[in-house]
């Protein structure tokens, strides 16, 4: 057992004054970007001081109700969504991040893709080669791994078995877990501990290298002067309730944010448009958006088993999407369900005779923006679904469908407004291959956020350099996935991670 | 004078249609108004009627109550958005009536079949901005509708007790809203990991999803 932390954590109860705090680098953002970036640095031997808006939780603290889960754990209650295509999409806010209530997927960045980044945004240090040693240092200090068979389960089989028949490539799923036990809790925080979340690794170990980790105090601006960067202000913050008290101010050499691509921007945008000769701060926004999936079959699939997403296909990246398998609390997958009344009561008991799968989708043509709203933290999001990139969800769905026919389903429920409500062969499902779809017809939602505060090359076109430093300020650094100069296609968390592990190799060298 | 008289009549038979009449709810809530439970109420019942494939009913399930803690969550503007979501399908029927007769009334004063033959009309609807309505509608009908334990147990999807090992994360937080001191382990309480041991399904359920748990 490895020495206990001797750092300091503070919690809401213990802030009894306004206060201020001097350290080299101040990090704003527990998730996977700062807390790598807080461990790295206090390693380093710097003074750190990790700052995040959320507490911590214990797993007394973990509410198994889908619904109230999100109205604890997601900013906005969970009901966040963009304008322009109304689609959902969320942003955790919690020490440790989305990583307390994802499925722990970890993919690397294909070759085609950080070739793309390469050629398209003027990069030259962001090749395979330049990022691998990267991903392989907090792979190996996660233990990144392929998910154990013995906790598949069926809903992840029959996947497989289904990608089998059609000779679709799949593999079990990479994900930062140690032990897993198949309770498909990912997404309301895993009681069995085995999850790697970010606030059980990464923040226990900056606290172990005596970095100070301060919960519930959301950073409202970055303050600058004579064109550097002096620290970040902001109040302290109630959890759930987000009613503000005490003020603070954290004076620090350096000044990493990792606050998530859709409050990065905010956070940039309410310190007097800092950072911005370029434009870009806010522009850009990418998601990949999800479709999903419901597939009845005969036999009993007990859904509830399995690692939550064990298994996917990167078989169809080149054509713009990944397939996945889904668990979730049953009221999330159920609001997915059409119909009401007798026949909306007779699917739900369907359940446990079915498997949900999904899809993401690269939707680099599909772009919008973050805004500050006038008034708090929460962005004004805007983004508009391509048509292109609609017709990459279609084929998606027509995948997902041949897929679970393949696997032996006896019908599946697409859930696209304007076909039948259930479908009961492959030959029927024809109809999502042929009919043409409205955007409106599908119900998206927004996986995954990149590219608002983007690197590139040319200090005109984007934020931050290959490696997180701002091109307009030497001492501001940003390290979440706003950096990504378009979507990777794949779960990005390793990528941010990797990222943002070498933003912090050059940070602390420079510092 | 007469013009102002009939003015407030209609004023008065306006607001008397929109907000006098409800039922007493049975139970005090803490956000919900006696309108918007009594619309929740009558949602409910049409989305998921007595009978069928699962036993429980809307009514059983107490929807209403979950979604009065539900807003109790949220943050003011979620809560303002959500209820006026209420409002407006509680409502839309006193300008797009539902069919059959006294339909021009408000939702939760419709009967039992026109209830259901209005929650169609929006489910159908050409216009998306209506199917959208009906979904979040009827995604926060079932999010009520499974924190009903029985419906989880009776689907055999229950959550099972899991002891959760103490690892080193639990000696550094403490819950949510208490101070440091209150942390009840020590180094001696640290525990093994998961070894990676699948769940048994036949295993005991956690206590809160048990039958008789309140």
């Amino acid at each position: 057992m490895s020495a206990l932390p001797t750092g300091d954590l503070r919690v809401f109860a213990q802030y009894e004054r306004d206060f201020t705090e001097d350290v080299d680098v101040a990090v704003v953002g527990s998730g996977p970007g700062g807390a790598v970036v807080a461990k790295e640095l206090t390693d380093a031997g710097k003074r750190v001081a990790l700052l995040e808006e959320g507490p911590p939780f214990t797993p007394a603290d973990f509410e198994l109700d889908g619904a109230l889960s999100m109205a604890r754990t997601m900013r906005e209650g969970g009901l966040r969504a963009t304008r322009g295509t109304v689609m959902p999409t969320m942003q955790a806010i919690a020490l440790g991040g989305g990583s307390l209530v994802n499925s722990a997927i970890c993919n690397r960045a294909p070759d085609f893709v950080l070739d793309d980044w390469c050629t398209q945004f003027e990069l030259e240090h962001t090749t395979r080669r330049d990022l691998d040693p990267h991903y392989d240092a907090v792979g190996k200090f996660l233990g990144i791994a392929p998910t154990p068979e013995n906790v598949l389960g069926q809903r992840n089989l029959l996947f497989k078995r289904g990608c089998d028949a059609l000779g679709y490539a799949s593999e079990p799923t990479e994900r930062n877990v140690r032990g897993c036990r198949g309770s498909g809790e990912c997404f309301t925080g895993c009681r069995t501990r085995a999850k790697q979340s970010l606030d059980l690794t990464y923040v226990p170990a900056a606290l172990r290298g005596g970095a100070s980790v301060l919960t519930s105090v959301r950073v409202e601006r970055v303050v600058a002067e004579g064109g550097r960067v002096r620290g970040v202000a902001g109040r302290v913050v109630a959890p759930f309730t987000g009613r503000p008290s005490h003020r603070f101010r954290v004076n620090a050499r350096a000044v990493v944010l990792a606050a998530g691509c859709m409050a990065t921007p905010v956070i940039l945008q309410k310190s007097g448009n800092l950072v911005n000769r370029s434009g870009q701060v806010g522009e850009n926004l990418q998601f990949h958006p999800g479709v999903a999936m419901m597939g009845v079959f005969r036999d009993e699939v007990t859904p509830q088993f399995g690692a939550t997403q064990g298994y996917q296909s990167r078989h169809f990246l080149r054509d713009g999407f990944k397939l996945e398998t889904l668990w979730a609390p049953p009221a999330v997958l159920a609001v997915r369900l059409p119909g009401y009344g007798e026949s909306l009561k007779r699917r739900l008991a369907m359940i446990p005779h079915a498997a949900i799968w999904d899809a993401i989708a690269s939707c680099n043509r599909s772009i919008g923006r973050v805004r500050a709203r006038a008034r708090g933290l929460d962005p004004n999001l805007s983004w508009r679904l391509h048509p292109q990139d609609l017709r990459i969800l279609a084929q998606a769905l027509w995948t997902l469908s041949e897929i679970f026919f393949a696997a032996g389903a006896d019908s599946i429920v697409p859930g696209v407004y304007g076909i039948p409500e259930e479908i009961h062969s492959r030959a029927e499902a024809e109809v999502l291959r042929t009919r043409p779809l409205e955007v409106s017809d599908i119900v998206i939602g927004g996986n995954h956020a990149f590219c608002t505060t983007r690197m590139h090359g040319d200090p005109r076109r984007g934020v931050v350099d290959e490696y997180g430093k701002c091109h307009d300020v030497e001492n501001l650094w940003i390290a979440d996935t706003g950096v990504f100069p378009r979507c990777p296609s794949v779960n990005p968390m390793w990528t941010g991670m990797a990222l943002a592990h070498r933003t912090a190799q050059a940070l602390a060298e420079r510092l | 004078m007469l013009g102002w008289v009939l003015f407030a009549i209609v004023v008065g038979y306006g607001v008397a249609r929109v907000a006098v009449g409800h039922p007493r709810p049975d139970r005090r809530f803490a956000r919900l108004a006696r309108g918007e439970a009594a619309f929740l109420a009558a949602a409910a019942e049409a989305n998921f009627p007595p009978g069928g494939d699962i036993m429980a009913s809307g009514f059983d399930a107490g929807i209403p109550a979950y979604v009065d803690r539900l807003l109790e969550v949220l943050r003011p503007r979620t809560r303002l958005q959500m209820r006026m979501l209420f409002f407006l399908v509680e409502h839309a029927t006193l300008f797009f009536p539902a069919p059959g007769r006294g339909g021009f009334r408000r939702f939760s004063s419709l009967r039992p079949e026109q209830r259901v033959a209005v929650l169609e009309a929006w489910e159908r609807s050409r216009f998306w901005q209506r199917r959208f309505v009906f979904a979040s509608l009827r995604a926060i009908l079932t999010l009520g509708y499974f924190a009903h334990t029985p419906v989880l147990r009776q689907l055999g999807l229950a959550p099972l007790a899991i002891e959760s090992p103490v690892c080193e994360a639990d000696l550094l937080y403490p819950r949510i809203g208490a101070l440091p001191e209150s942390i009840p382990y020590t180094r001696d309480d640290l525990s093994e990991p998961s070894d990676g041991t699948p769940l048994a399904l036949d295993g005991p359920l956690d206590p809160r999803y048990a039958e008789g748990a309140p």
